[in-house]
């Protein structure tokens, strides 16, 4: 007999649909699997006979085939332990016939019959009530996961048996063996303007505030205009001045996540396979900050099969690379692309795939080997070892940083008499608000912060008065300014005069602005 | 006929000359041995092994042997003169009379361009390769004074305070001697090929090394004896306490140059050398123009005594030359040795109390224009209160003025910018940090100050 379920697979962040075909006929028992599949889908075969066993059924000693559709495209992943399982019981006619219809399985089997995390939940959950699917059933470990989408019941069960139970049921009508999860996700995100109290991160998150930052006003500042505008920010600094402190800090005071922008975030982190157990979104501003070993493909992602690397996986949120000089230079290279146009395509044999990577970058070096330049008194760096050590960041990235701040040794003084600095409550409402004027600047074009406005587009959003123009005109000749340099300091102008509420660019702004410019002296033109 | 005779042999002396001294294993005590002893370079080359037994080790010999064997004296002399370099050795004319007092005298000076006349007066302008923005500014003020003044600047092109007063010299219409630790062919730094260039057409490029060579650690001690030797009076601009600058000053105490000192801040590093040296009695430099004054004092003083100096100096060179080499000289008896007239009167090495009129008179005579009394320090420049900070008189507002005030030729961080706005403000609130930022840029804008890093500022000079 012939049996269909439903099922889905990953393609990038986005899914589709696949449908298991089970057939049981007459003829030398056997177990075929088809569909290209790579090894782990092939190895279900024997995942799902124990399973069975162990479940107290049977495999009937006759010829089995399973065939995964579209069977053209590459099948990878454990999740379709369970799809297949329930098929071979149906076409068994252990459960009554048409009692899985309309309804999409997903989950690992392990060998004593029990369901096990799955990877991409949240995709296949969405594509499937985009195709008109009215109920899944997954691992109860990812169903607060996939009940996040309205319009689907997401079950979730511990075993096969369970399942079994439910779908004996479901012949005779509507069954409820199997608790149905559901996830006010409105209740994860509270109503704007309240966001400030209590926020979940701040318990969550160890506690991480910027009043915990000892003095480094400069560095701050340069923070806030960098969330504000979402600039690409980097620090530099001897060590111990408090780098990693303030990157850390920073998705703190970013505008809180959007049920939009959560579940984008939360497609990639369930694909990655990295979703916590029982969680349903991910509300936290992403924050990742690779070890500067990491390779290429870590970053970028990648691997034979396509994965997620770092920069999705910080995609709406933070990408803090310290140590900046010890990456890789292919690795740093490789973000020119990503940075560009916020996603990056791999190509791999396993296929082609986009995943977003929206992401600002957050860097922290030292200025030179000891770390003490340009203190002559303590650094004892050649000009050729800091030339050579800044060297290793390429241009092309550097070119996408707007924002380059230095952090001083922090003394005593500021140390102990530790007047509390600035929350990042107070921090996060002023970036909300110019994040606000932002948004109603730019309704209906591709960009969305200061931080994206092209080259083309400077022009339009960021004109200036007369004198301001002066302004700009000497600056340009007496900080030797490249044309790309130009149109950075007017972008960063642009977020200051945002955070200010004010509507046109001042002298001021642009001061500010290319002060925080990587300065030619310093980077070598 | 007779004349022509001699100018063949005098140019085939040359021709063998570059053979000998582009031969690197041997001391310039040998050259000097091996040239006495067969009477000429031509005798030199046709000569035995046995006869340069004499003077060299078997193993020089035999690499003398090997080296000689390879090279075409004919081709390679065509090549260094149609390359423009030339080769004066110690017995020839056109070799500096400055450098045959010094103990251990090159032999052999290969040269590109023009050597300074030696009726002029010289200044090596020393000091460390990563300076300041002070030591770059007052090397800047020094070369440019110098060039003026129509006294030549030797130094070593190095980058920093080398090349700095070097380049400023040229730009002033001055002469300039740049000494290498390479070949004379080869330019090390390669950030000062624009210098070399000009040094070739403008002054003169010299070398104790045959071309090619590349620049080694070990050549440079050697080279700075050189630069040392050159000079009249040897000024230090910038020197840490250990640094290359440092054993050119003991160099130049050990062949009786003046050394004057341009002084720093005790908390300066950077200028700990410097200090030091003042403590230790070397002169001090506290304006430029009457150091320029002295320098032709000092020169004056020489001179008198120059022909009778030299000749006694070569007297006694060749009668000790049986000696092993050319170490234990005697001083010359004219030129001052600071370190032994230190010890003995415990005085200043340099003659600072001489009157400073006698000296503007002497200025005078020498036709240069002495402007009555020009701000050059730059402690002047930045003395309180004063309106006109920028060089063009431009009017600065309070806080730009005030924020000027906080700044340094040294690289400060702008938080230290900050706290000291607060303490000098006498505004009625200090400057936020955002308007010192503001006023920071301002100053860069208005060409008085660097972003020396995204948090460091100084001084512009």
């Amino acid at each position: 007999m012939l049996s269909r379920i439903i099922s889905g697979a990953l393609e990038g962040v986005s899914a589709y649909l696949v449908c298991v075909e089970v057939d049981i006929a007459s003829g030398l028992p056997g177990f075929n699997m088809v569909g290209s599949l790579s090894p782990e889908v092939r190895e279900s075969r024997e995942r799902v006979g124990v399973a069975l066993k162990n479940a107290g059924i049977q495999m009937p000693p006759r010829r089995v085939t399973v065939n995964l559709s579209p069977a053209d495209r590459k099948k990878e992943g454990t999740a379709y332990d369970l799809p297949i399982a329930v098929g071979i019981l149906e076409a068994m006619e252990m459960i009554p016939p048409g009692a899985a219809e309309n309804i999409l399985f997903l989950g690992e089997l392990g060998l004593d019959g029990g369901l096990k995390k799955a990877r991409g939940v949240l995709p296949v959950v969405r594509e499937a009530v985009n195709r008109g699917v009215s109920q899944c059933v997954v691992p109860r470990a990812n169903a607060m996961e996939g009940a996040v989408i309205p319009g689907i019941r997401v079950r979730g069960a511990e075993n096969i048996l369970e399942v079994m139970g439910f779908l004996m049921e479901q012949g005779r009508g509507e069954s409820e063996t199997l608790p149905v999860f559901s996830v006010d996700a409105g209740n994860l995100f509270q109503v704007p303007g309240k966001e400030d109290l209590g926020r979940e991160d701040q318990k969550e998150g160890g506690g991480l505030d910027f009043s915990q930052v000892a003095g480094q006003e400069q560095a701050r500042r340069a923070a806030e205009i960098a969330a504000a505008g979402f600039h690409n920010l980097l620090m530099t600094g001897p060590p111990g001045a408090g780098k990693s402190m303030i990157a850390q800090r920073i998705p703190g005071i970013l505008p809180p996540l959007t049920l939009e922008e959560s579940l984008e975030v939360t497609s990639v982190v369930s694909v990655a396979g990295l979703m916590k157990e029982g969680e349903a979104l991910v509300t936290k501003r992403p924050f990742c900050a690779p070890h500067h070993t990491i390779s290429q493909a870590a970053l970028i992602g990648g691997s034979l099969v396509p994965r997620p690397g770092m920069i999705s996986l910080a995609h709406r949120g933070v990408l803090f690379l310290d140590e900046l000089p010890e990456f890789q230079r292919a690795s740093l290279d490789a973000l020119r692309q990503p940075l560009e146009e916020r996603q990056v395509s791999i190509s791999r044999i396993g296929g082609n795939v986009t995943y977003p990577s929206d992401f600002m970058l957050v860097c922290a070096m030292n200025p030179c080997p000891c770390g003490y330049y340009p203190d002559a008194n303590r650094c004892r760096c050649t000009e050729t070892q800091v030339r050579k050590y800044m060297g290793r960041v390429s241009g092309p990235i550097l070119d996408r940083i707007d924002l380059c701040v230095e952090l001083s040794p922090v003394d005593y003084g500021s140390l102990k008499d530790r007047k509390a600095g600035e929350s990042s409550a107070s921090v996060r409402q002023r970036v909300g608000k110019a994040r606000k004027v932002q948004k109603d600047r730019f309704a209906g074009t591709g960009c969305r912060f200061n931080g994206d406005i092209s080259a083309a587009a400077v022009e339009k959003y960021c004109p200036l008065g007369v004198e301001e123009e002066a302004c700009m005109e000497r600056l340009y000749a007496s900080l030797r300014l490249s044309a790309r340099a130009y149109h950075r300091i007017l972008r960063v102008a642009r977020t200051i005069a945002d955070l200010e509420g004010a509507e046109r660019i001042g002298v001021e702004h642009l001061m500010e602005a290319s002060y925080y410019r990587p300065s030619v002296e310093y980077w070598g033109s | 006929m007779g004349g022509t005779l001699k100018e063949d042999w005098k140019e085939r002396e040359k021709m063998y000359a570059c053979w000998l001294c582009s031969f690197p294993g041997m001391g310039n005590g040998q050259l000097h041995q091996l040239w006495e002893l067969c009477g000429g370079f031509e005798a030199v080359y046709f000569a035995d092994r046995q006869t340069w037994g004499r003077v060299l080790s078997a193993r020089q010999v035999e690499g003398l042997a090997g080296f000689t064997a390879r090279w075409r004296p004919q081709e390679e002399y065509c090549r260094i003169r149609k390359e423009g370099i030339q080769l004066l050795t110690f017995w020839q004319e056109g070799y500096p009379e400055r450098l045959k007092t010094i103990p251990d005298a090159p032999f052999g000076l290969f040269l590109r361009g023009k050597l300074p006349k030696e009726d002029m007066p010289t200044a090596a302008v020393i000091g460390a390769r990563d300076c300041s923005e002070y030591g770059r500014h007052v090397a800047r003020l020094l070369g440019e004074t110098l060039g003026r003044r129509g006294i030549a600047v030797v130094s070593g092109m190095a980058r920093g305070i080398d090349g700095i007063s070097q380049e400023a010299a040229l730009e002033a219409g001055g002469y300039c001697v740049g000494v290498l630790g390479s070949g004379v062919d080869v330019c090390y730094p390669v950030q000062n090929r624009g210098l070399y260039e000009r040094l070739v057409k403008q002054g003169a490029v010299l070398s104790s090394y045959p071309g090619g060579t590349p620049a080694r650690p070990q050549n440079f001690p050697p080279r700075n004896r050189i630069v040392s030797g050159l000079a009249d009076v040897v000024v230090v601009i910038e020197a840490r306490v250990k640094s290359g600058t440092l054993i050119t000053v003991d160099m130049a105490l050990e062949q009786g140059r003046e050394v004057y000192v341009v002084p720093g801040r005790v908390t300066d590093r950077l200028s700990d050398g410097c200090n030091r040296l003042i403590r230790q009695g070397a002169g001090v430099v506290l304006d430029l123009e009457e150091f320029a004054g002295e320098v032709w004092e000092i020169w004056e003083s020489k001179r008198n005594n120059h022909e009778a100096g030299i000749l006694t100096q070569r007297r006694r060179y060749v009668s000790g030359k049986t000696g092993d080499s050319g170490k234990n000289l005697p001083e010359n008896g004219n030129a001052i040795c600071a370190k032994e007239r230190q010890e003995a009167e415990g005085t200043t090495v340099a003659e600072k109390g001489q009157g400073t009129e006698a000296e503007g008179a002497k200025v005078a005579e020498k036709g240069q224009e002495t402007e009555a009394k020009q701000t050059v320090t730059p402690e002047k420049r930045g003395g309180r209160g004063q309106a006109s900070l920028g060089e063009a008189g431009r009017e600065l507002s309070p806080d730009l003025a005030a924020v000027y005030q906080a700044l340094d030729f040294y690289p400060r961080s702008t938080e230290k910018i900050i706290q000291e706005l607060a303490f000098a403000s006498e505004r009625a609130q200090p400057l936020s940090d955002r308007q010192a930022v503001t006023c920071l840029m301002q100053l860069c804008m208005e060409d008085l100050a660097i972003q020396v890093s995204p948090g460091h500022f100084c001084r512009k000079g």
